[in-house]
């Protein structure tokens, strides 16, 4: 399991140095053997200079110390640029610039002014209504397991989201108005909240994955779907689709598949500090779960607009597992259609059933 | 007031680690924690061997503070960077961000669970009373509010390591230069406390 775990972070450090110019900038260590010959040499040609040990010390290189740890032998942490930095500094420096600068700003003020795009078009269109009068026929939409799934990983995903963007911003937020003691209290259970709802997350996340994929294989009508979306919401007219329209099927992929399992890779890494990895793993890591993070609830806010209050009906199918014919014609029409001509009747729930 | 720094000198550094026992001495530091380490490069090559000894360097503008998630760090008016265990979520941060490896953690729990984390403090105690118990067992010995300097420097046989004001070790170290004519590099100055430029820059120029 330990072996398997050391692998996986070489993948992830592997697949994070592939990140252009993430890992670029790091300055190559000389092998102890030259620069040591060098310096020596130094020490005789220009009696004093010690450049070639600076040198050595300066990119990062390990040495020996008699403190037994990780990176103890370290002196400095080498030298790092991340995307967008002017000058090159300690990997360190440059991940503290990094999250506090670009991270914290652009990705704070895009979440804050995501809210408030949803909402004034809430205020302005309102919810995607049902055009006919419900049937009162249902028919079955999520099994249980589906639905199980999905709401593991919906509340588990809304804990972790909730307490990630108070580490993140809570010091901007919170902290002013709660003040010190509390917001240590508060941000201590974040952690932990944080720290062990994430393997919960992951394995609901890996059945909703499994249980899922069949249904949002791409399409034909995919790419029309996306071409009239945008009219789908203005004046309320769909474009047929399957069980999955191509938005829900885009959430899937790019949601649910990559992010959250970039979401999970790097937070498994930083998750056991006690593997192997060291501090620019852990720094570029962060980077990459914290912009994923960003992302992917600026994705669950969208979801969880259209799945509750943005349409009507979708926060019910959910929930019961059951939709009205109505729904599932105006909505899902293709899909509607094979259930109602039986090829898809295992899933039909063949018998009508009374809504509670 | 004074501010606060430390100074090694790689010319008279022996490599003995008695700042490292000094310190875990001094402070009771906890088990698996060490504040200051002694780092050898090019260790056992005659001619070619310098040593170091590092710890917390007070940084002006200090990493940990900046990225502290419940912002625990605070600055005293010697320039002492100091935290508060009792607000600290031991999250790590600090640790990524510092460039000279200083913070620490005690293992908390299974699976490497962080506990809260320690540092060298300057010898200076942390937020609470002066020279109290908890003091103590939170943060080590306040020896700067007993009119003293950092147990490590002091106890160093060579001289090698000197901590106190900065402008006070600044003309020692400068007046060693002179009179041996090499080794002007202090090493960490310039990322601790120089205008955010990597590596080692001489204190002052002429003088």
């Amino acid at each position: 399991m330990h072996i398997r775990f050391r692998f996986a972070i070489r993948l992830a450090t592997f697949a994070a140095a592939l990140l252009p110019g993430l890992a670029a900038a790091q300055a190559q260590p000389a092998s102890p053997a030259t620069q040591a010959d060098e310096q020596r040499q130094r020490g005789v040609d220009q009696p004093g200079n010690n450049a070639p040990v600076w040198r050595d010390v300066r990119s990062g290189s390990e040495n020996y110390t008699s403190i037994h740890g990780r990176e103890t032998g370290v002196l400095i942490q080498p030298q790092a640029r991340f995307p967008g930095q002017a000058n090159i500094s300690t990997a360190g420096e440059a991940w503290r610039n990094f999250r506090n600068g670009p991270i914290t700003f652009y990705g704070g003020w895009v979440l804050v002014l995501a809210t408030l795009a949803i909402a004034a078009f809430y205020f302005a269109k309102g919810p995607l209504k049902l055009h006919e009068k419900p049937t009162g026929r249902l028919v079955e939409r999520f099994s249980l397991l589906e639905r199980w799934a999905h709401w593991t990983v919906a509340i588990s995903f809304v804990v972790l989201a909730l307490t990630g963007l108070s580490i993140l911003f809570g010091k901007y937020v919170l902290l002013p108005i709660l003040g010190y003691t509390l917001f240590a209290w508060l941000l201590t259970l974040c952690k932990y909240a944080h720290n062990f709802i994430a393997p919960l997350f992951i394995a609901g996340l890996l059945v909703m994955i499994v249980v899922y994929i069949r249904d949002n294989l791409p399409e034909k009508g995919d790419l029309a779907w996306f071409r009239g979306a945008f009219a789908m919401f203005w004046s309320g007219k769909h474009v047929p689709s399957g069980r999955f329209n191509a938005g829900e099927k885009a959430y899937f992929w790019i949601g649910v598949v990559a992010l959250c399992i970039t979401l999970s890779v790097t937070g498994v890494i930083m998750l056991f500090p006690n593997l192997d990895q060291v501090r620019t793993t852990m720094q570029q890591t962060n980077v990459i779960h914290s912009i994923s993070a960003i992302v992917m609830t600026l994705f669950a806010l969208g979801h969880i607009y259209v799945g509750t209050i943005g349409v009507e009906g979708a926060y019910q199918n959910m929930r019961e597992g059951v939709t009205d014919e109505t729904w599932a014609k105006e909505h899902h029409e293709l899909w509607y259609n094979d259930v109602k001509s039986g090829k898809l009747a295992a899933k039909s729930g063949a018998t009508p059933q009374v809504q509670h | 007031m004074a501010r606060m720094k430390f100074l090694v000198d790689a010319e008279r550094c022996i490599e003995c680690n008695g700042c490292v026992t000094a310190c875990k001495n001094e402070n009771e530091v906890p088990w698996g924690v060490n504040r200051r380490r002694v780092v050898t490069v090019n260790d056992g090559v005659v001619g070619a061997e310098k040593s170091i000894s590092v710890a917390c360097m007070h940084c002006s503008d200090a990493p940990c503070m900046a990225v502290c998630p419940v912002d625990c760090f605070y600055r005293t008016e010697d320039g002492v960077v100091l935290h508060d265990k009792d607000l600290c979520i031991g999250c790590g941060y600090c640790f990524y961000a510092c460039p000279f490896g200083a913070p620490q953690f005690p293992q908390a729990g299974a699976f490497g669970l962080r506990g809260k984390m320690d540092k060298c403090t300057f010898c200076a105690g942390g937020p609470e009373k002066d020279r109290s118990e908890s003091e103590f067992k939170k943060y080590g010995r306040n020896r700067l509010a007993e009119g003293k300097l950092p147990a490590c420097a002091e106890m160093c046989s060579t001289k090698a390591l000197l901590g106190g004001d900065g402008d006070v070790v600044a003309d020692i170290y400068r007046e060693r230069v002179v009179r041996r004519g090499k080794g002007s590099e202090v090493w960490g100055w310039g990322t601790a406390y120089g205008p955010g430029k990597a590596g080692g820059q001489p204190p002052a120029k002429g003088a």
